[in-house]
């Protein structure tokens, strides 16, 4: 079980506000995403929820009962750092053992859930070395196990992979994934990766400033982003966003067109531009199109590979269904 | 000249000046152990000039190994630099966890901690067994004074009054005396040299990860858990830091016992090799052969408790 609600929460450093009130709940079992710029309030929210920053008022509830005041250990809440936070001194055994020996469990039942921890993140082998001596995926695995073992209500992922190079993420990303699908418990992740995001999120809040932007799924927030700044922060390359004679032209204060649907021609279409730099990744073609009516670089994204380069001229066309328009107060219409 | 070579070659003359530093004291310290050699013999002028001639063999390391002091000093060296040793580690990790914590004026206490760091030695025996210890005039006499007026004036009560004469008339220590002066030089040591402690637990302290220590809160660990099991072992190194160098400080102390006590009772190898060099070379330079044997065991000996620590 874990259903955590949050009620109203604020939370101050000093006089700065960085989390206005704030209300948001989190289904049981559901694997809910915090993304945001840099500095928006994830990992203070996180927090507070785990219980290792007070709240400065407002009210949570994890299934029912109201958490505010109960220390962190009794939350039933287990923790992923992105620095792992394993304990330097302790091998893997008795860092994955440690939560088990504060509850003061028994030394046989102990071994046999340490040994299953393990086993299911395929650290057996490692389990009488020390943190040190393990790569970075190892160690995060250590950090996932200290969590399995105590059998938390809900799991706590701050920023888990950032540590990791690009295919060791993919790796523990699906790792994680799986968990979720064979434990059903309660994820949330906090996150910088649109990828990560998108992919394993049931449930995607995004926030700006210790504002909720949006909360939906990653296909909700996709297809119809509440406002510019949603539109603009989900979705990789950016959405284009524009305003003035071109969004008016389509009865909009500022419109967006994500990059995959503008299609491109050489003789003829919607907007005439100069291609910048063209990026080829093989399955793609990221095309920056520069002096076109929409005066912004414009980024289109074409499936496939596509013989254009630096200095071309070439005309874009907008799929008109797909083209998102929002109104003076920056609110989908 | 190959590659090898010439590095050799560019150290060698710091090599050849550490070993003339080390060799050249000990190899004559060596000489003089096995010689009659004194500074004043009017019997015997000629051992007042030391010559092979007046060879003694082990002579002189049998006088003193049979010197009644011999024995006791070295107890004392080993008492005193051990008592110092776990009496500033104890304070120097409590003192340093306390202020680790952020308080209102918790500079000004931190540089008022590391100060007595930087009172002379001397200077330091003598405010203490004169102004502390001081079984009339000092700290100690005053307060013992204090408590034994107070319980006099108890004495008077009408009911309770029967109860405190049975207390004793408390007797100040002297520090001065045979039995107690060790006791006297391990405390001034140790508040001298617990802000050393402090001063190195304090960065170690500080270089803490505070993430492991938020993983701990949320895995259930208190406070007792969390220094038990994170804090201590973070420790460990500076712990073998200080513990290493405080053995080689206090092996020598020298000036502490001399204005305590003029090594009364508590003499400590340094004094006894000071004791005999007022006229007996010979026999000062075979007990400071035993100084460095016994300086070797006490280093081999941490070396083997603590090296681990350091290599890991
Ligand atoms: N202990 C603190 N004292 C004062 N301000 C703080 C403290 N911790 C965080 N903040 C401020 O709160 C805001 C939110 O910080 P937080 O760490 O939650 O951001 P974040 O969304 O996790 O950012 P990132 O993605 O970079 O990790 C930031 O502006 C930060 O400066
Ligand atoms: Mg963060």
């Amino acid at each position: 079980m874990g259903r955590i609600v949050l009620n109203n929460v604020t939370k101050s450093f000093g006089e700065t506000q960085v989390i206005p009130p704030l209300d948001l709940t989190i289904e049981d079992g559901e694997f809910a995403v915090f993304v945001g710029p840099s500095g928006c309030g994830k990992s203070t929210l996180l927090r507070m929820i785990a219980g290792l920053e007070d709240l400065t008022s407002g009210q949570i509830e994890i299934d029912g009962d109201d958490v505010t005041q109960v220390p962190p250990s009794k939350r039933g809440l287990a923790m992923v750092f992105q620095s792992y936070a394993l304990y330097p001194h302790m091998t893997v055994r008795k860092n994955i053992a440690f939560p088990l020996r504060m509850e003061g469990m028994d030394q046989s039942e102990i071994d046999k859930k340490v040994e299953a921890a393990a086993k299911s993140l395929n650290l057996s082998d490692y389990l009488d070395r020390k943190p040190a001596a393990l790569s970075g995926g190892q160690r995060q695995r250590v950090a996932i196990g200290r969590a399995i073992v105590r059998n938390p209500s809900a799991f706590l992922f701050d920023e888990p992979l950032s540590n990791l190079d690009a295919a060791l993420r993919v790796g523990m990303r699906l790792e994680i994934s799986e968990m979720h699908e064979s434990m059903k418990t309660t994820m949330i992740y906090v996150t910088h990766d649109q990828v990560e995001a998108m992919t394993m999120a049931d449930k995607i809040v995004v926030l700006q400033a210790g504002v909720i932007e949006q909360v939906g799924t990653p296909l909700e927030l996709y297809h119809t982003p509440r406002n510019v700044f949603v539109a603009g922060f989900i979705g990789s390359p950016k959405m284009n966003i524009f305003s003035g004679s071109e969004a008016e032209k389509l009865g909009a204060h500022t419109a967006g067109i994500r990059p995959e649907h503008i299609d491109i021609d050489l003789s003829g279409g919607t907007w005439k531009g100069t291609v910048g730099v063209a990026e080829h990744l093989g399955s793609d073609t990221f095309v920056h199109v520069h002096d076109t009516a929409l005066g912004d670089l414009v980024t289109v994204r074409i499936a496939g590979d596509v013989a254009v380069k630096h200095g071309d001229t070439i005309y874009l066309t907008p799929q008109m269904d797909k083209i998102h328009k929002f109104d003076e107060q920056g609110l989908r219409v | 000249m190959t590659n090898r070579s010439l590095p050799r070659l560019l150290q060698a003359p710091a090599v050849l000046l550490l070993l003339v530093w080390m060799l050249v004291p000990l190899s004559i310290t060596l000489y003089f152990s096995f010689i009659r050699y004194v500074l004043n013999s009017l019997r015997k002028p000629e051992w007042t000039k030391p010559a092979l001639s007046n060879w003694r063999g082990f002579g002189n390391y049998e006088f003193v190994l049979n010197n009644k002091d011999f024995i006791l000093a070295i107890q004392n060296s080993l008492l005193i630099v051990c008592s110092i040793l776990i009496l500033t580690v104890i304070f120097g990790v409590l003192i340093a966890v306390l202020i680790n914590k952020t308080f209102m004026g918790r500079g000004v206490v931190r540089v008022l901690l590391i100060s007595p760091f930087f009172v002379m030695p001397a200077v330091n025996a003598v405010l203490w067994i004169n102004m502390i210890l001081d079984p009339v005039l000092g700290l100690q006499g005053l307060a013992v004074a204090g408590i034994n007026e107070v319980i006099d004036g108890l004495r008077n009560l009408p009911i309770l009054g029967g109860f405190f004469s049975m207390w004793p008339e408390l007797e100040p220590i002297s520090f001065r005396a045979t039995q107690t002066s060790a006791y006297a030089v391990i405390t001034m040591v140790t508040w001298q040299w617990t802000p050393f402690a402090v001063l190195i637990f304090m960065t170690s302290l500080q270089s803490e990860d505070q993430q492991q220590k938020e993983a701990a809160v949320l895995d259930g660990a208190g406070t007792w858990s969390q220094f038990r099991f994170l804090t201590l072992p973070h420790l460990a190194r500076p712990i073998a830091i200080v513990v290493m160098i405080q053995a080689i400080f206090h092996l020598s102390l020298y000036a502490e016992i001399e204005i305590v006590s003029r090594g009364n009772g508590n003499k400590n190898l340094p004094y006894l090799i000071g004791e005999f060099a007022n006229n007996n070379i010979g026999a000062a330079s075979a007990t400071g052969i035993f100084a460095v044997i016994l300086a070797n065991i006490v280093a081999i000996f941490l070396l083997r408790m603590i090296g681990k620590t350091l290599m890991d």
